[in-house]
């Protein structure tokens, strides 16, 4: 959030009421903005003040450094000289948790207040000045800072209305970031889900955000242990978070500080939220984010449960293939694909041959392993964009996207080696492979009938054997 | 209303719905809505006929603009207009990465040629 959005104020208008005031009072009144930049002009300015100035404007290099410095080391209040000579009381505006800039008055006229009773009405003028001022800003920060609360919490109600009917874990992430960024100005916010033992940045959005994304941090980083040692957030600088990845190269602004919120819900740690701490924040506007936090919690847990559930439903447990349930699906999707781009598709159908009397023999644990060491050997002999499944008992399917039958036949020869060879417990295992090309109009079922009628002539042939369907 | 009005409002409406459109198909229709209702905010502490800005989730309308317009001419639109385009797409910057904000920055650009209309994101990050 920029520091001054809080004291956002036409400057146009606040001129024409300063302007008002300094004649009033018969002083100059310059005000400077929360990082010493000036904010308004000169009101009435002294003579020597325009001089050195070329007009109402500060322009002069001394004069800037000076105001700069001034503003900068200010406390409270302060009687200072300017580079030129002229006495002028110093007064910080808002309080200590939010300065919202600084207030310089200075005489109408070049006077050095040599006469104590003429500094002292000055003193009073300027304080009576100062309360006037300050009186205003805070007025205009409380009704802005309102209207800023106010935003928050309609954005929080819809927001969480939305979270609970959305169960896609990406929709969720993007949503959380994308407000959270949006209604607090971010510069930084990351989400990191647990798995397992480590938290896994999910979703970063902001300057780095996407450096984060992947990153993987251990549940027991000392860093990590002290963020989940807490209900509370807890606020860290750039320095602190060096340690974990993604954050190696960061280099920000000193006193840069992020707020990291450990997510809990009652089924234990989700994951922690990353926000770059939102300046102006305050003790409901802390309210307001932690309730935010809440409710992405509850959101995400949600939405890890129901991702991780559609996952196992797919998956063979086994193997770690997709199961016959999705593998219609898939090749379907496969099909289509490859009838709209015009390119090849072959299916191999593999059997593991006495696969009955293995596991009768050897029992079903010893044919478990045979199973789970199959489909790594299948895993080992495809490519990432090859598909794998798990059809039933020990029969599986390979679908290849972007193949022709003599290359599909390569690869079933490539898995029906790399099987033959491996030392498995007990005794030797071989499988049967029958490959089919995809032809125009192929359906599912019939591409599938013809990739077993290809495996079981690979039977046929005496089994360790693969078939190529003719085409 | 009157020809003068139309083309100095109309201008602004197609730029926020073209924003609108390309933003929306990044971030979706309530980020985006979100995003407009905070910057209408921030804009209305300075111009509160800002809040003449009609928007939800099926997009921008500066209708109830125009007739303020035609009441006071000397309403600052473009002031006004210009420090809302700017906000948004500093914040858009943020959400979707220099690079997208940048190609919707060029749509911009070509309507608007010459306007800085994307500061390069916040100085206190560096690396």
């Amino acid at each position: 959030m920029h520091t001054n959005l809080l004291l956002s104020v036409p400057v146009r208008y606040w001129q024409d009421f300063q302007d008002t005031l300094a004649r009033a009072t018969n002083a100059n009144i310059y005000i400077f903005d929360a990082n010493g930049a000036p904010f308004s002009r000169f009101s009435l300015p002294a003579e020597l003040c325009r001089e050195v100035n070329k007009g109402r404007e500060l322009h002069n290099e001394k004069c800037i450094d000076f105001y700069k410095l001034a503003c900068g080391s200010l406390e409270e209040k302060d009687m200072l000289t300017c580079p030129y000579g002229l006495k002028l009381c110093a007064y910080r505006l808002g309080s200590h948790a939010q300065r919202i800039g600084y207030l310089m008055v200075a005489p109408s006229r070049h006077t050095t207040l040599v006469e104590r009773e003429e500094e002292i009405a000055f003193i009073t003028k300027a304080h009576n000045i100062y309360r006037t001022i300050n009186e205003v800003f805070s007025a205009i920060l409380e009704k802005n800072l309102l209207g800023l609360r106010r935003l928050e919490l309609n954005s929080i109600y819809e927001i969480s209305r939305l979270m609970t009917s959305i169960v896609e874990l990406d929709r969720v992430l993007e949503l959380i970031t994308n407000s959270l960024i949006i209604i607090y100005q971010a510069d930084l916010c990351f989400v990191g889900l647990r798995e397992g033992d480590k938290i896994r940045v999910a979703q970063g959005k902001g300057v780095h955000g996407s450096q984060l994304i992947g990153k993987e941090w251990p549940l027991v980083h000392p860093l990590i242990e002290r963020i989940f040692s807490k209900v509370e957030p807890s606020s860290l600088s750039i320095e602190e978070l060096k340690v974990l990845p993604g954050f190696t190269g960061t280099e920000a602004a000193p006193g840069t500080e992020i707020m990291v919120y450990p997510l809990w819900t009652a089924l234990g740690i989700v994951g922690l939220l990353g926000i770059a701490a939102p300046a102006s924040l305050g003790d409901n506007g802390s309210k307001n984010l932690q309730i935010y936090i809440n409710f992405a919690a509850v959101a995400l847990a949600n939405a890890t449960l129901i991702r991780r559930l559609e996952r196992e439903a797919e998956t063979d447990y086994l193997t770690g293939f997709l199961n016959k349930r999705v593998l219609r699906d898939v090749l379907a999707a496969e099909l289509q694909r490859a009838a709209r781009y015009g390119y090849h598709l072959s299916v191999i159908f593999l059997d593991i041959d006495d696969f009955k009397a293995y596991n009768d023999t050897f029992g079903h644990l010893a044919g478990d392993v045979v199973l789970q060491k199959t489909a790594e050997l299948i895993k080992n002999s495809i490519r990432t964009t090859d598909i794998a499944c798990r059809y039933g008992g020990e029969e599986f399917i390979i679908i290849l996207p972007g193949t022709k039958g003599g290359d599909a036949a390569k690869v079933a020869e490539r898995i029906r080696k790399s099987i033959e060879t491996y030392p498995f417990p007990h005794r030797r295992i071989t499988a049967s492979l029958g490959v089919a090309q995809a032809k125009k109009d192929d359906s599912v079922e019939s591409l599938l009938a013809r990739a077993d009628q290809a495996c079981y002539q690979a039977k046929e042939q005496g089994k360790n054997h693969l078939y190529l369907e003719p085409s | 209303m009157s020809e003068i009005i139309e083309k100095r409002i109309g201008r602004y409406e197609t730029l926020l719905r073209e924003m609108w459109a390309a933003s929306s198909k990044y971030l979706g229709t309530f980020s985006v809505n979100l995003l407009v209702e905070r910057v209408v905010w921030e804009v209305s502490l300075e111009y509160k006929e800002i809040e003449l800005l009609q928007f939800d989730q099926n997009g921008i309308s500066c209708a109830k603009m125009a007739a303020r317009l035609e009441e006071n001419p000397d309403l600052p639109v473009e002031d006004m207009f210009m420090k809302f385009i700017t906000r948004y797409v500093e914040i858009l910057a943020r959400l979707l990465g220099y690079e997208r904000a940048e190609e919707i920055k060029k749509k911009l650009d070509e309507e608007f040629a010459g306007d800085p209309f994307v500061s390069r994101g916040d100085e206190r990050w560096r690396g």
